[in-house]
């Protein structure tokens, strides 16, 4: 079962080489650092003084997390996880993958983890861009000192970490609505009116009962001057439990699914 | 024992009338089995509904003396498949396309470079699937079908694109594959001029019934019954009287009379009690109805 569900992964990857999916996750994970490295470099005046800074990486990292918690994350994981099931759909291939000597539990998961090695490929990708951003205006800047501070580790590995529970419902979600749905626009579409509402679910009270919104709430926690209403409840728990039972559904679903191409 | 077997297989689209009505499909084990019928006869609903890919309503399937759904992965890893259009990554290459199948598979990396010459697509390089004509594409599907060298072929229409050298190519390959690996092979296709050279074994079906099954050489005997004796006169009533008097009954139009299969004497004494009566005959000929025919008589009852 362990080497079926290998060799099936190992397919399933392949099918990513050259997808737009890929794609989208290498520039998604260097896009928001190679504006940051362009911005410090446009004003490299104040290099000296950003670099200086007692908390240096705590603020790259927020700079970096900014857009990334609230659009790019998000929308990334709607995207990619959509383009991911549907390469199936656009190129008929559901009846090829379904007549594969593989069982539905080993086609269903090992696709949902390639979307999940995806997405983790982005986040590492992402970390080692928010450490170029760091690093090339130093590099490229004469005068710019060494950051003072000593990189964060554990406390990046935890906020990765907290971030990556916190987008599981949006791929869970996403998964199952983009294997029901055999136009593209359905998944996205959805995906972006529920990134919307979330957006707008920020200042309500009840706002983290809607699962796209967690990314959005874990960088907000923090956040000096906020509209948004932060969850007393352990938003990360609540995450994962979206995670599982939306992820059982789907399975479910996909199982007892009449048609399978 | 039977490679495959359906028994009282039904199967309708949400409340729609039936698309298949007790089908018994039976394919004997190293034989070239054309499933014939036409577009809409319920063909390649009967082949998903074999591979699993419609969930089976009513009836049994059988393959390798198994019920297919008690061990749907083993039979699966013997069985090549190819169903309707096309099924391949349009953004990887033809190497690439069997290379994620390959490792489900697990077959020697060797084996794509085979299947790839079989079809001959040995030669496309880094051209993505995507760029072949419809034919590549179609061959492509057939190498597919091929990787895993399956006991059970099930092809449904698999020479759609394909110009006519092309259909000639993959019919020699079939018979080949047949003949020399023993591979048993179902095809489908709704012309029967493009796979009664290569089948050993026919089911006709229509509108959801099987019309006809069993070898050739029974659709041949078919064929010897339902040839025809046509005779041409100038005198439609008194060749009609004249046949009467022989009790044979024929079908009269358009000065024509179109009588059952006779042997060569009784045509000439027929020919020579006509011209006794006085009636002129202008042709006598026999109607040698084809498979094509045939096909066609049984689909419309």
């Amino acid at each position: 079962m362990t080497a079926t569900f290998l060799h099936s992964f190992q397919s399933e990857w392949l099918k990513t080489k050259r997808s737009l999916a890929f794609w989208m996750v290498v520039v998604g994970g260097f896009f928001t650092p190679a504006i940051i490295i362009i911005a410090r470099l446009v004003n490299y005046q104040k290099l000296p003084e950003i670099y200086s800074a007692e908390r240096f990486w705590d603020l790259l990292w927020k700079n970096s997390w900014e857009s990334m918690a609230v659009f790019f994350l998000p929308l990334g994981a709607i995207l990619s996880t959509s383009l991911i099931a549907q390469i199936e759909y656009k190129n008929n291939t559901w009846k090829q993958l379904h007549t594969m000597p593989l069982s539905y539990t080993t086609i269903f998961f090992s696709k949902m983890s390639v979307i999940l090695v995806l997405m983790l490929l982005f986040f590492l990708l992402f970390n080692v861009g928010i450490y170029l951003s760091a690093m090339v205006p130093y590099l490229l800047v004469s005068g710019t000192p060494y950051p003072a501070e000593p990189m964060p580790y554990a406390f990046f590995l935890q906020e990765n970490l907290l971030y990556f529970v916190d987008t599981l419902p949006i791929i869970a979600l996403q998964y199952l609505i983009s294997l029901r749905s055999k136009n593209f626009l359905v998944p996205v579409g959805l995906g972006f009116v529920f990134w919307v509402g979330a957006l707008g679910a920020l200042s309500w009270r009840f706002g983290y009962l809607i699962p796209y919104t967690y990314p959005m709430f874990n960088y907000l926690k923090d956040a000096e001057k906020t509209k948004a209403v932060i969850p007393e409840v352990n938003i990360h728990m609540l995450a994962m439990v979206y995670f599982i039972v939306i992820t059982a559904v789907s399975y479910v679903l996909y199982l007892t699914k009449k048609e399978k191409g | 024992m039977y490679i495959l077997e359906t028994r009282e297989l039904f199967h309708s689209f949400s409340n729609d009338e039936a698309v298949l009505k007790g089908i018994d499909l039976c394919v004997e084990q190293g034989s070239i089995y054309g499933f014939l019928g036409p577009n809409g006869a319920g063909k390649t609903t009967t082949l998903r509904l074999v591979l699993g890919l419609l969930k089976k309503q009513r009836g049994s399937i059988s393959v390798f003396g198994r019920e297919f759904e008690d061990d749907r992965v083993n039979a699966l890893r013997k069985i090549g498949s190819l169903i309707e259009s096309p099924s391949i990554y349009t953004h990887l290459t033809a190497v690439e396309n069997l290379l994620l199948l390959q490792r489900i598979y697990q077959c020697s990396k060797q084996r794509i470079n085979e299947v790839l010459e079989l079809v001959g697509l040995a030669n496309t390089g880094k051209k993505k699937a995507g760029e072949f004509s419809l034919g590549m594409k179609q061959r492509l599907s057939i190498a597919i079908a091929m990787l895993n060298s399956p006991e059970l072929l099930i092809l449904d229409e698999p020479t759609n694109g394909l110009d006519p050298n092309g259909i000639i190519e993959i019919r020699e390959l079939l018979q080949r594959l047949n003949r020399e690996d023993g591979i048993t092979i179902v095809i489908s296709s709704h012309l029967l001029s493009e796979i009664d050279k290569l089948v050993s074994h026919i089911g006709i079906i229509h509108k959801g019934t099987m019309m006809f099954q069993g070898t050739l050489d029974g659709l041949k005997e078919k064929q010897q019954q339902s040839l025809s004796v046509v005779f041409e006169t100038g005198d439609p009533a008194m060749t009609r009287t004249v046949m009467e008097r022989n009790q044979l009954h024929g079908d009269y139009q358009n000065g024509r009379c179109v009588l059952p299969a006779l042997d060569r004497e009784q045509i000439a004494e027929l020919n020579r009690q006509l011209v006794a009566a006085g009636v002129n005959v202008f042709e006598v000929g026999v109607v040698k109805n084809d498979l094509e025919r045939i096909f066609m008589d049984l689909i419309n009852g």
